[in-house]
């Protein structure tokens, strides 16, 4: 019985940990080298203009972005093979990275 | 060719550069008129979409027009799947996504 207490203890920490695992900017920063060479430095400056800029926009959209891409709900021959290769941490490493860095956008009515 | 198929092919050729601009310029003032359907969810700071699921929707202002563009027509051709944007994508001429564009591009930081 103890046994079993201990397991599920075990397990529920595990789940706490994996719920709390927060998205990092700094290694967001360390995996972004890739999208910088075509979104720009920051995210802010794209290299062509239909490129979206990435720089402040929030992270959860980023997120999402990357989601539907690598789930082929969003429809991009450029960005699919790129999220192919993202786990979710990464995901969520890179936006929370673009959504703090200074850039043009803004809520605009 | 004979001077005939050669005079209908240039004929041809400049009737549709006349009927398909491949670019309709963007007019950001005509764009500012057309912002109603868009301010309700991105006009407003922090808001988030509810339905099919909860995140922030991106920033507008500053965005780089082309993109802008690109995102309204994969809304408008299912590229990019989400039921309200489609929705609204598929009420907008070509020129309406310019000048919205157009708008939104010039309203950044």
């Amino acid at each position: 019985m103890n046994k079993l207490l201990i397991v599920m203890l075990a397990g529920a920490s595990l789940g706490l940990a994996g719920n709390a695992m927060a998205a990092d900017a700094a290694a967001g920063k360390e995996k972004a080298a890739i999208c910088t060479a075509c979104h720009g430095e920051g995210g802010n400056k794209p290299l062509a203009p239909d490129y979206p800029k990435l720089a402040g926009q929030p992270a959860d959209y980023l997120v999402k972005a990357l989601k539907d891409y690598k789930s082929g709900k969003r429809k991009n021959p450029l960005m699919a093979p790129q999220a192919q290769n993202l786990s979710k941490k990464d995901m969520q490493d890179l936006a929370a990275y673009f959504a703090g860095q200074p850039g043009d956008l803004v809520v605009k009515y | 060719m004979t001077l005939r198929t050669f005079t209908t092919a240039g004929l041809l050729t400049a009737l549709a550069a006349f009927a398909l601009p491949l670019h309709a310029e963007g007019d950001s003032a005509a764009g500012k008129g057309k912002t109603a359907m868009c301010a309700g969810c991105h006009g407003i700071p922090g808001f988030r979409t509810a339905y099919p699921e909860t995140y922030h929707v991106p920033k507008l202002g500053g965005q780089n027009a082309g993109y802008i563009v690109s995102a309204l027509k994969a809304y408008k051709s299912g590229d990019r799947a989400h039921p309200t944007m489609k929705a609204i994508a598929a009420s907008l001429s070509d020129q309406d996504m310019a000048d919205l564009a157009a708008y939104y591009a010039t309203t950044g930081k």
